[in-house]
């Protein structure tokens, strides 16, 4: 077996790894970056949504969540891991959020939310954050803005990590021009350029331990040969809310009671609406325009600009009914809506892949039916002729919006819905001590020295915001502290 | 794990109602579900070869009729396919929308498709 060292094993690069491996490196750690997928190829960009599921996204896009219902877990897991396959959205973390996680787990004195604005800040300047111009809102967002203004609602173009975007719309294909600021184009090549070593095709399975101290990390190459890697300083896990408990359960890390426990997601559905005139999907940013008026009630709402070979699963009907909707495709507008969940699931090791159960609760459910006339009302609202609510048991299709308080009745029975999610969280929670969570304030596993753990696993709960913004500045915050 | 080519023929024939395509295109999309079979997973790969069986064998279930799916009047079929996509069992319509959600990225990277809807290219073009 190949031996080697560095001070410090980072464990994944999305946002938490491969923000903590440039800090690290910036601070003249030598550092390993391990990645269970590939690298992501100039050939790899652009090339459609089953080629992207095949090579970038965990288990070829399969992964589903467990429960009452089974739900779709779509994660990156690819060298830049989730932000490679994401919309590229930027949300700054509200106070509200801060206080619901951070507050509420008793962190406001480790993390401030002065600190992590003050390394948001160097992450909005690195990434060349800003909102989308109108030139990319496309017809999708143009749609979505014009509905919202109609109704008075509070939206706004959404702010995003790109550089002179060509609006291509196939963000979840990997950017077909490296326009996105994913961490594959950004971060980690400034740390690959400070000495860290960068190993895709590196899967960790689990963290050694000696006299209660981690100092190495064993795994296996995508061919199957094994690896270990000695870690002088430790280890940072930053796997994902799903890999990293993964990893700590294998290793016999944390504690047991917590570790995988309070899974939480932003679960989110889509609703259609076809427009009399061209809304042209595949044009503009895949995401360039969102909803926040309603995020105190918890849900949130932002344009999803699908490909047709996803879009046409949530409309009705089979053979020339098939046909008649799909002819409508080039005017179809598709929105999607995110719950703020408070349901909790849980995710364990098995063979090979994660074990993910969840199920929506009760007032998960209501805050996806009111969700879901929000949107039905303001694509009539923008203008659409026929809109789509996509709920088993409700209508097929609504042509007027005098029909939209049948949506008040729609089922709260999660097996009636169609969701997925790609925002995952706190299964290695923070609390102040092992009764409370997985890692302290700092990040350090409760109950080892050496090993942090610091992407969205960490985060005490589900923000209500798209994390990718707070997941790298918490993993900046914790890994400057780790440097020094 | 795949489709063999018995099984491909038949669920063509099934694809060809639940999209309103020709023959032609559901042969195409049956044969993106065997290539799709052959690349994920064991444990999805199995769910969905077992919806490909359950959708092709059971009209007898469904439908009170003995015959494969393929074998069916296209009206018979049109009431199958129905029953499996309106089911209450959640099982069976999640299943058949599992087999729909499959095939149609087949369906949407078909190039007929992609023309009919002008929607451009399913990649993009490198130099």
């Amino acid at each position: 077996m190949t031996d080697d060292a560095a001070d410090f094993v980072v464990i994944g690069s999305g946002a938490g790894g491969a923000t903590a491996a440039l800090v690290l490196a910036e601070a003249g750690r030598e550092v390993v970056v391990l990645e269970e997928g590939p690298e992501v190829r100039d050939e790899d960009r652009g090339q459609g949504s089953v080629a992207s599921f095949m090579r970038l996204f965990r288990d070829r896009g399969t992964q589903v969540a467990m429960g009452r219902s089974v739900i779709p877990i779509l994660q990156g897991r690819c060298l830049g891991g989730t932000t490679v396959v994401n919309g590229a959205i930027v949300w700054r973390l509200p106070e509200s959020s801060y206080e619901r996680a951070f507050g509420a787990a008793g962190a406001r004195d480790a993390i401030p939310l002065a600190a992590l604005e003050a390394r948001m800040d160097r992450i909005e300047r690195d990434l060349s954050v800003g909102p989308a111009p109108d030139r990319l809102l496309g017809g999708n967002g143009s749609r979505m803005r014009d509905g919202a203004a109609k109704l008075g609602w509070s939206g706004h173009a959404i702010r995003r990590n790109v550089l002179d975007c060509q609006g291509s719309g196939r963000c979840l294909e990997a950017c077909p021009t490296r326009r996105k600021q994913s961490m594959e184009v950004t971060y980690l090549p400034r740390a690959a350029g400070l000495g860290a070593r960068l190993m895709a095709d590196h899967e960790v399975r689990t963290i050694e331990t000696a006299a209660g101290r981690a100092v190495a990390v064993v795994g296996r190459r995508a061919d199957g040969s094994p690896f270990r890697i000695a870690a002088r300083r430790g280890v940072v896990v930053a796997a994902s809310a799903v890999q990293s408990p993964c990893i700590l359960s294998r290793s016999g890390l944390g504690p047991r009671g917590h570790v995988g426990r309070h899974f939480r997601v932003h679960p989110a559905t889509a609703v259609a609406g076809v427009y009399r005139d061209p809304v042209r999907l595949w044009e503009g940013a895949t995401q360039s325009y969102e909803i926040d008026e309603f995020r105190h009630e918890g849900f949130k709402m932002e344009v999803a600009s699908l490909p047709v070979e996803l879009a046409g699963v949530r409309l009705p009907g089979l053979g020339e009914a098939f046909q008649r909707a799909m002819a409508d495709y080039p005017n179809m507008a598709v929105w999607g809506v995110q719950v703020l969940a408070e349901a909790e699931g849980a995710v364990s090791p098995a063979r090979n892949r994660a074990n993910i159960e969840y199920t929506p609760v009760r007032q998960d459910m209501e805050r996806f039916r009111k969700g879901v006339r929000r949107l039905a009302e303001m694509h009539f609202a923008a203008g659409a002729v026929r809109v789509f609510p996509g709920v088993h048991g409700g209508p097929d299709v609504l042509t007027s919006p005098d029909e939209l308080g049948v949506l008040d009745d729609l089922s709260l029975d999660p097996r009636d819905w169609s969701m997925m999610s790609a925002h995952l969280f706190s299964t290695c929670r923070m609390g102040a001590d092992e009764r409370a969570g997985v890692v302290g304030f700092d990040g350090a596993v409760h109950g080892v020295r050496g090993v942090w753990v610091v992407d969205a696993s960490a985060l005490p709960t589900n923000l209500g915001v798209n994390p990718q913004h707070t997941i790298m500045a918490m993993s900046m915050l914790l890994s400057e502290r780790l440097a020094s | 794990m795949g489709l063999g080519e018995g099984a491909q023929r038949r669920i063509a024939v099934v694809l060809a109602d639940v999209f309103g395509e020709p023959i032609e295109v559901a042969r195409e999309v049956a044969a993106f579900l065997d290539g799709y079979l052959r690349q994920v997973p064991s444990r999805a790969a199995l769910g969905l070869r077992v919806v490909v069986w359950a959708v092709t064998w059971l009209p007898l279930v469904f439908v009170g009729v003995p015959l494969p799916a393929d074998a069916l009047s296209p009206a018979t079929r049109s009431r199958y396919l129905a029953a499996w996509s309106g089911s209450r069992v959640y099982l069976v319509r999640e299943g058949f929308y599992l087999l729909k959600a499959i095939a149609l990225m087949g369906w949407g990277a078909n190039l007929a498709v992609r023309e009919r809807l002008g929607v451009g290219p399913l990649a993009v073009r490198r130099p």
